[in-house]
């Protein structure tokens, strides 16, 4: 049990912050939002800077990166509130890496700066299990809702189903049979309605991959849940030890203070559960409910923690040039994707009755109950 | 980063369980329930024993004071284990007045009050409140006037739980009046049985009995100083701050929620295949697993050395606040009968628990500091908002 981060994963975390910091200007993240489009130039520089392909194991290619490396750039860019498809690309080709041999070219793509390929498993249900969309003799037909980053991806990682069973498919996004209308979501990043009209689809894993990659987009959404929370959290803090009303900073009332206290007691259980939840997908414990409980979680702390920052900054908070909405916006959208708080917190209902261990050890869980 | 547990700490938690499962019979349970704030029995004082025997409760701490200079994780894996069973530990004399004297107390002190606090024969009831001086903590006035080589006390502490089954009592007194409140209050140990020391009983809603003490004269020897005179704020602080993290252990609250699904499984089949109960335990095991992460957060700061300050104060908040809103709900669940008290017999849920836990819930909210005092704290120490 360590809490800290490693040397690397330091050095890793303030080179990116840095970097963002430096390159990214607030005003450019307007632009782009306004732009409907990604960043174009942050992404083909943290391509350049290698990332991208740090995040990304070595069997793909990459710099032999684990899930929790690629948490803790994510939590940077979440804390930026820059709109670079990094989370849907990875997290497809986490999945792909352990796909059939014939999508995997696609990760050299990747790693050349040359291909974004994004998730496409919502439809109209809303429900990852419920797939209408289906595949018959390589022709993918179907409607996927929230296709984050469709209109820039180059390619697309579908759900459907083949002879009953779900399946993902790799779609080239610009091949016929594609018809991409983007929906404009509160989270002021790219997310599309994608139509497929007899595209051509080459498979790349059955369910279990299917499963792997709402895990893995789950806990990753979660993580994104953490770097807004946070941001807002820190940006709460500085704005009221500054901010003077009644002769005296703001963060000296009480009231204040007591708010500002709830708010990062959210976060820090958040970013426990979180960075738990992720390390689990490196060893292999994850479990469904763990995930569900680390999303149900920071889903619901980023929209107290951006709605109380709204509270303590007053006016200026909402004010479009003032850049706590990024948080307080994204962050919603991020607490809704990839299973919103209650549809977390259903899984976790599903799952009631069995036993847990409450201070987990990775043994079986059931020596801990009552006899 | 790394949330597994290595090895050595999972092959602990098995000694603890077998342990556990040796010593938690029904008699065992019948006598702790009877027992109350006295925690004494032949039964639960055998179990007491044999986690002496076996110098547990010392393990953590360096050689030279008896203990086997484990990892602070040790500890915090055994105190969850045992919090789970319900099983004693002897509470705020390890989780906070040994850490104290660790740090202040001399050489003599530590051998004299180390040894006897883990093997049982010395524990600490806590003298900080007074009928004046609760949340104002530095407005005591129980006063400590040095007398040749004695110091004589006079004053009145109120709440002073636990102070008639203990032997000694944890006290804070005013040595210097003329200094500024913070800069004038020492820490003593008190003999209970000390000349001048009167105990009057209080009852309260929880079932529990605390007391007022009084203090007449009270004659103690100067190495019944702790620290450095004038010192004893830090004292205390730094006691507070290892009992916050004493208060907010996860092992008791899971446990009563392991037992609420069990016996909804058992008496409620139809209530809980019903998806809004389902999902408002979900809800609550989520909070659960917060207050997991708050405490083992601060197990890491101690295990690395350090001493939670915000962090602390954080998990006391949560788990206290959560106390209250889970077993109010597991007794909204089960309506009138999560209502029942022990005395009902096999008619009241979890044998009375709920709502024993309810009664006594408000306790821990301003006890060891308010939360209102907590978050203050969080603002200020965690955060660093101006004063």
């Amino acid at each position: 049990m360590d809490l800290a981060l490693s040397e690397t994963q330091q050095l890793v975390r303030d080179a990116v912050r840095d970097y963002l910091a430096r390159a990214v200007p607030f005003d450019r993240v307007r632009e782009v939002e306004r732009s409907g489009r990604h960043d174009e130039q942050l992404w083909a520089a943290l391509h350049e800077q290698g990332w991208l392909g740090l995040a990304l194991p070595e069997e793909a290619g990459g710099g032999g990166g684990t899930c929790t490396d690629l948490a803790i750039l994510l939590e940077e860019l979440s804390r930026r509130a820059v709109i670079v498809p990094v989370m849907e690309t990875l997290a497809a080709a986490r999945v792909i890496e352990h796909g059939a041999a014939g999508a995997k070219d696609i990760l050299a793509a990747i790693l050349a700066g040359k291909a974004i390929v994004t998730p496409a498993l919502l439809e109209e249900s809303d429900r990852f299990d419920d797939i209408k969309a289906a595949v018959r003799d390589g022709k993918l037909s179907g409607e996927k809702y929230f296709v984050d980053y469709g209109q820039v991806a180059t390619h697309h990682l579908v759900a459907a189903t083949r002879d009953g069973d779900i399946e993902l498919f790799l779609v080239d996004a610009s091949g016929p049979g594609v018809t991409i209308e983007p929906l404009r979501s509160i989270g002021r990043t790219p997310t599309a309605r994608v139509t497929y009209d007899g595209a051509a689809a080459t498979p790349v894993c059955g369910a279990d991959g299917h499963r792997a990659l709402v895990q893995l987009g789950r806990a990753l959404a979660a993580v994104q849940c953490l770097g807004c929370a946070q941001q807002a959290l820190d940006m709460t803090v500085e704005y009221v030890s500054q901010r003077v009303q009644f002769g005296q900073p703001i963060g000296a009332f009480q009231a204040v203070q007591h708010h500002c206290a709830n708010m990062a007691t959210l976060v820090e259980a958040t970013r426990f559960l979180v960075y738990e939840a992720v390390a689990a997908i490196d060893s292999g414990a994850a479990t469904e409910r763990q995930i569900a409980i680390a999303k149900a979680c920071a889903s619901r702390a980023v929209s107290e923690v951006t709605t109380m920052a709204h509270q303590l900054h007053g006016g200026i908070g909402i004010v479009e040039e003032y850049d706590l909405y990024f948080f307080s916006l994204r962050g919603k959208e991020r607490a809704l994707a990839w299973g919103s708080a209650e549809e977390c917190l259903a899984i976790v209902a599903k799952h009631i009755e069995e036993p847990e261990d409450w201070l987990p050890m990775g043994e079986a869980a059931a020596a801990g109950r009552p006899e | 980063m790394d949330f597994g547990w290595e090895q050595t700490y999972r092959d602990f938690r098995e000694e603890v369980r077998a342990l556990v499962r040796k010593h938690h019979t029904p008699e065992l349970q019948r006598e702790r329930d009877q027992a109350g704030e006295t925690r004494r029995g032949p039964l639960l004082d055998a179990f007491r024993d044999e986690l002496e025997q076996r110098g547990w409760l010392r393990m953590c701490w360096p050689k030279e004071y008896g203990g086997d200079g484990k990892s602070p994780w040790y500890q915090f894996v055994l105190i969850e284990e045992l919090e789970y069973w319900g099983l004693p530990y002897g509470s705020l004399s390890v989780t906070s007045v040994m850490p104290a004297i660790m740090a202040f107390g001399t050489e003599e002190q530590k051998a004299k009050y180390l040894p006897a606090i883990w093997k049982g024969e010395v524990s600490f009831a806590i003298g900080y409140t007074e009928p004046n001086a609760g949340t104002d903590l530095a407005s005591l006035q129980t006063r400590a006037v040095r007398d040749g080589d004695d110091w004589v006390i006079n004053g009145q502490k109120i709440f002073t739980s636990e102070a008639h089954v203990s032997t000694h009592i944890w006290l804070a007194a005013r040595t210097d009046p003329d200094a500024p409140k913070h800069k004038g209050i020492s820490m003593f140990i008190v003999p209970r049985d000390a000349p001048g020391v009167t105990i009057t009983p209080m009852y309260t809603m929880s079932g529990l009995r605390t007391n007022q003490t009084y203090y007449d004269n009270v004659r103690v020897p100067k190495d019944a100083l702790v620290g450095e005179e004038n010192r004893g704020w830090y004292i205390t602080t730094h006691a507070l701050n290892h009992e916050r993290v004493g208060l907010a252990p996860t092992g008791g609250l899971a446990r009563n929620f392991d037992l609420l699904i069990a016996y909804l499984r058992e008496k409620r089949p139809a209530q809980i295949e019903d998806g809004a109960v389902r999902l408002r335990l979900a809800e609550m095991q989520m909070e659960l697993h917060m207050q997991r992460a708050l405490a083992t957060k601060n197990g890491w700061i101690i295990a690395s050395g350090g001493t939670p300050t915000g962090e602390a104060s954080m998990a006391k908040v949560w788990s206290s606040e959560l106390r209250y809103r889970m077993h109010s709900l597991a007794m909204d669940l089960l309506g009138r009968f999560g209502g029942l008290s022990r005395d009902s017999g096999d008619a009241a849920p979890l044998n009375g628990r709920l709502e024993a836990n309810y009664r006594s819930a408000p306790i821990l909210r301003f006890g060891g500091g308010t939360n209102e005092v907590q978050r203050t704290l969080i603002a200020l120490r965690g955060l660093g908002l101006p004063r």
